[in-house]
């Protein structure tokens, strides 16, 4: 029987003392990795000059970017379709995973799809895409669903086999109905496997919406870095592209960390 | 009434199981009346849990059948059996509260939804662990997570009660508490009872009667009636009579070893 951190003990103090030293040394392993890339890019900026534009010049640009309207409209667009990619590509994944999860017919039948469709490099579902569907929305939609949905399906999978069966025994023993196993018994099991693989399917998401929107959109974050690529200003590719890895990173840590929170609170 | 004249709850005939071509239950016949406390006594590995795994609906069995009241399990037309089960380890949803464990057991049961908060207060006072109702099953011992499952079991109306070595992951201070308020609660509540356990003295402790099992594949090696009175005591010197009378019984069968230090000449 796994395990799992079900029955994991409470920590002893002595513990949550060096996480609490570890969160430290953490904060100011950060700053030292910060100031390196600071410095780094420092040096690249006089080197490579004008290719890689200042330091200062970049920040205020950042400014600019960050009152106008163009930048959010494309911000917004972007951040419309990461969205919706990354829910489709996490529910139909899910959907899937718990699915072939219990069901050994059903895994017989996906599995080797699921081998091929991890092995498929992105950009040739972004590109069959496009010449399927043309260069619209749905192109990019249906590109980023094929290739982030897998890894959740691979995930969610894997964590459906490790389920305690223990419990599945007690749910039958008791008669609770199939909705009650699945809500009550399973997907709680699930929820650090579903967080995995939202965490991991948010950052492929916007990853890959960036690329389709700099291959097939006029607009959003993805086009407006390629027109600035284009002219070759710089500066714009790299204010535009900072604001948004720092938003996402911002959205993925607060949202998702709340959601873990909140649904494995009884673990502590 | 005497045992004899109470309804049968649980009726096995010629009960077999195996694994493949693997013999774990040899032939199990044997009839348990309402409000009896059977223990099953058999050394590991004779085929306990899987007998248990056909008396709860869990497994059909290879060969023989299973009936529950009037009613023959595992027939197309047959319900499957209601009944309550304490397993080695809780078995408790780490994410639902004490309550909404229980509940949703409750849930699927027979009992009217407007019992449910009074039958739960008072199952859960009994057991002496009210006060943890909205607790997370983590926070609690293992003494007192094993009381919500017992709990549990109790509490849906069940036709008879399961227990598989219930005490054994407990530490024996926990252990003996708890063995000397199930033997208060069983009575009564009236409950019917199959505990299955290798501890010889706990059987005699706790059971009406024993059926004591053949080292595996089991078979009904004796139908044991425990000849003492309750209330017991865990401690009493005809418990330890009656105790070295199975294992004089046993030894053979089971080829136990006889634990007697030698004098040193
Ligand atoms: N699922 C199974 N598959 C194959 N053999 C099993 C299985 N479960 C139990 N057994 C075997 O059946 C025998 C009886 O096991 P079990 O019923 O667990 O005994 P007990 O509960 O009395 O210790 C053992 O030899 C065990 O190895
Ligand atoms: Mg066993």
């Amino acid at each position: 029987m796994p395990e799992m951190t079900l029955k994991s003990p409470p920590l002893p103090r002595g513990l949550l003392a060096r996480s609490v030293d570890l969160g430290t040394s953490r904060i100011s392993a950060a700053a030292v990795a910060l100031i390196s890339i600071l410095i780094i890019w420092h040096a690249g900026s006089i080197v490579f000059r004008p290719w890689i534009p200042t330091i200062p010049s970049t920040f205020v640009e950042m400014g600019y970017d960050l009152t106008s309207r163009a930048f959010w409209g494309d911000f917004a667009l972007t951040m419309g379709r990461v969205l919706a990619a990354f829910a489709a590509a996490s529910i139909a994944g899910a959907v899937i995973g718990v699915l072939i999860g219990l069901n050994e017919k059903a895994e017989a039948f996906f599995q080797p799809l699921l081998a091929l469709a991890l092995a498929v490099p992105d950009p040739v579902y972004i590109i069959f895409a496009i010449l399927a569907v043309g260069t619209g929305e749905l192109a990019g939609f249906i590109a980023l669903t094929v290739a982030v949905a897998p890894f959740v399906t691979n995930i969610v999978r894997s964590n459906v086999h490790a389920r305690d069966t223990d419990l599945d025994e007690m749910a039958q023993v008791y008669h609770l109905p199939r909705g009650v196993r699945l809500a009550a018994v399973l997907f709680p099991q699930l929820v650090p496997a579903f967080l995995t693989a939202m965490r991991f399917s948010f950052a492929l998401s916007w990853k890959l919406v960036v690329v389709v929107e700099a291959l097939g959109q006029p607009d959003g974050i993805g086009a407006a870095i390629f027109n600035s690529f284009r002219l070759l200003r710089m500066r714009e590719v790299a204010a535009t592209a900072i604001i948004f890895i720092i938003a996402m990173q911002l959205l993925e840590r607060g949202v998702l960390g709340r959601v873990e929170k909140k649904f494995l609170r009884w673990r502590d | 009434m005497t045992q004899e004249t109470r309804p049968s709850i649980l009726k096995c005939e010629d009960l077999g199981v195996s694994y493949g071509a693997v013999p774990a239950v040899g032939r199990l016949d044997f009839d348990i009346r309402k409000g009896e406390f059977v223990a099953i006594l058999g050394p590991s590995g004779c085929g306990k849990s899987s007998m248990l795994n056909v008396i709860s609906g869990l497994r059909a069995p290879t060969r023989g059948r299973v009936h529950v009241k009037d009613q023959e399990l595992f027939t197309p037309a047959s319900k499957p059996p209601r009944l309550g089960y304490v397993f080695q380890s809780h078995r408790l949803l780490p994410w639902r509260t004490v309550r909404q464990n229980l509940e949703i057991a409750l849930a699927a049961s027979e009992v009217p939804r407007r019992d449910w908060e009074a039958r739960i207060d008072e199952i859960l006072s009994i057991l002496h662990i009210a006060q943890f109702k909205d607790a997370w099953p983590m926070r609690l011992s293992g003494g007192q997570r094993q009381r919500v499952s017992i709990a549990r079991a109790l509490l849906v109306d069940p036709a008879y009660i399961l227990m598989d070595e219930p005490l054994s992951t407990l530490d024996e201070v926990t252990a003996r508490s708890l063995r000397q308020e199930l033997t208060g609660i069983c009575q009564r509540t009236d409950a019917t009872v199959v505990f299955v356990t290798h501890s010889i003295r706990e059987a005699v402790y706790l059971a009406d009667r024993i059926l004591i099992l053949t080292r595996g594949p089991a078979e009904i090696f004796e139908d044991y009636t425990v000849p003492l009175e309750r209330p017991r005591d865990y401690d009493d010197a005809r418990i330890s009579e009656v105790e070295a009378d199975i294992v004089r019984r046993v030894q053979a069968p089971w080829g136990l070893s006889v634990e007697k230090e030698k004098a040193v000449a």
